[in-house]
């Protein structure tokens, strides 16, 4: 007789196997359209990649929409806004070295300073006293420092349940779970393996929490809603790597003489 | 997946602050942007922002209006602030000159209704949200960046930049970038994307809108 615990593990292997069976591919490059697309879009995987945005959007619908939901109503707003604030405080110091990678120690050092006051002044993160006082927020990840290093952008990647990336950003992400201090200190205590893993589910249902609204109204008016994040996910992200600075080559309408727009030679760099 | 939801957000927001889209203009007006109104542009383009914003929030926030009259405002707000014959050839790309004369009217008028359809109802959401103008520079071409903070009544100020030209009629918006994410550059790629899922055929992308606005088919 099988143990139910292995049955159960049998069943959802097999049923990972068969979701990994149907995974469509790549974009077939079997006409110059094809390839041209490929070309513009970064985007080879795009069949696989727009399966896994499906399933992401099943499982948001079923699990992550549902709990974030709970979670924006039964608690009250101070309480997550205290939440909020102290996972961002947790963040500061792995933002801290990311900024002396990337070079620049001025913010390494506002973010220092941030985590110094929210965690005394703050009580333990729950209140941002810190921007008031002229340090305000930023964030920094690993996937932005290999930016920084040279790494390319490109291809497009859904991973699942975590979303839009890419090769250089889903890299970032480990290291990000990996050395963060806290998730190493965690680690190193018998007692608190578990935090890394926690403090991630958290991190995930106090975002989606504060997102309700707008993604269900992008949702509704776009009409390809996966070109539509993998476009935004990119302008994102690079206006992450460069700090929020303005583009150098910022596409914009423009109209010819003709009366044809020429926006498409202004492709953001990625 | 903090990135995604995160610029999901702000994308949303975007969307409902700074519309870009709209009327249907069946000539196009001709770029008429000189050097000489170069410092213009960057000097009142700030004023002007804010005077949108403003008409914007009194006219199409008041909740004893009904959904037509609102959307009959955010129409004439839109033709007066944007430059939507710009932005609509933007946003088709390269198909702007694929496409049919047919098929670009229809697509003018299937961009209007769309925008209008999703956004005017937006503004009933307002809870006082504030913007607040930066700083304007110039962005090249004669054109002007205002950039802005949207000061909500929680949570963190989200950047706006808005983009805007001098016309004969005075300035208007031709892009809206919030948290980097440009509303022009985003439509674009998602047009292009239906598009190509369709073979290459505008239409493709017509009968989707067609769909999405409830719109028949031209015969």
């Amino acid at each position: 007789m099988t143990h139910p615990v292995r049955a159960t593990r049998q069943l959802v292997l097999a049923a990972l196997l068969s979701l990994m069976m149907a995974l469509p591919g790549c974009v077939v490059l079997d006409s110059p359209e094809k390839i041209a697309q490929v070309e513009e879009t970064q985007d080879p995987f795009e069949p696989t990649n727009r399966y896994i945005f499906e399933l992401n959007r099943f499982l948001d619908e079923i699990v992550m929409k549902p709990v974030a939901t709970w979670y924006y109503i039964a608690l009250p707003n101070p309480v997550q806004d205290g939440i909020h604030n102290a996972l961002a405080n947790l963040r500061q110091p792995w933002t801290a070295i990311n900024d002396v990678f990337q070079g620049n120690p001025d913010r390494a050092y506002v973010a220092v300073v941030r985590f110094a006051i929210n965690s005394s002044i703050g009580i333990a993160g729950l209140f941002d006293m810190a921007t008031s006082l002229g340090f305000p927020e930023h964030e920094e990840d690993a996937g932005q420092t290999f930016a920084i290093m040279g790494l390319p952008g490109d291809p497009y990647l859904m991973l699942p349940i975590l979303g839009p990336s890419n090769p250089r950003d889903a890299a970032g992400l480990a290291v990000d779970y990996l050395l963060d201090p806290f998730n190493l200190i965690a680690r190193s205590r018998d007692s608190d393996t578990a935090f890394p893993f926690i403090r991630g589910m958290v991190t995930g249902v106090d975002n989606r929490a504060r997102n309700l609204d707008t993604v269900e109204a992008l949702q509704k008016s776009s009409v390809d809603f996966y070109a539509t994040v993998r476009s935004a996910y990119r302008q994102r992200r690079n206006a992450e790597i460069r700090n929020g600075a303005p583009g150098a080559n910022a596409p914009a309408p423009r109209v010819s003489q003709e009366g044809g727009a020429s926006g498409k030679q202004a492709a953001p760099a990625q | 997946m903090i990135d995604r939801r995160r610029l999901l957000a702000l994308v949303g927001l975007g969307l409902c602050v700074g519309d870009w889209q709209g009327p249907v203009a069946a000539v196009a007006a001709p770029e008429l942007v000189t050097p000489s109104n170069r410092q213009l542009a960057s000097s009142d383009a700030g004023e002007f922002i804010v005077t949108l914003a403003e008409r914007a929030v009194t006219g199409l926030a008041d909740p004893s209006i009904t959904p037509d009259e609102r959307s009959a405002r955010f129409r004439t707000l839109l033709n007066q602030g944007f430059d939507v014959p710009a932005i609509a050839r933007f946003a088709l790309g390269r198909y702007w000159r694929l496409a049919s004369e047919t098929e670009r009217q229809e697509y003018l008028l299937l961009f209007e209704k769309l925008t209008v359809q999703t956004y005017a109802k937006r503004f009933t959401e307002y809870a006082g949200e504030k913007l607040k103008i930066v700083q304007t520079r110039a962005g090249g071409e004669g054109d002007a960046v205002v950039a802005s903070e949207l000061l909500r009544p929680t949570g963190p100020a989200v950047k706006v930049d808005w983009r805007v030209r001098r016309d004969e009629t005075g300035f208007k918006v031709f892009d809206v970038v919030v948290e980097g994410v440009s509303m022009s550059v985003t439509q674009r790629d998602e047009f292009s994307a239906v598009i190509q899922r369709a073979g290459g055929k505008v239409d493709g992308l017509l009968a989707t809108l067609r769909e999405k606005t409830g719109n028949a088919a031209p015969r």
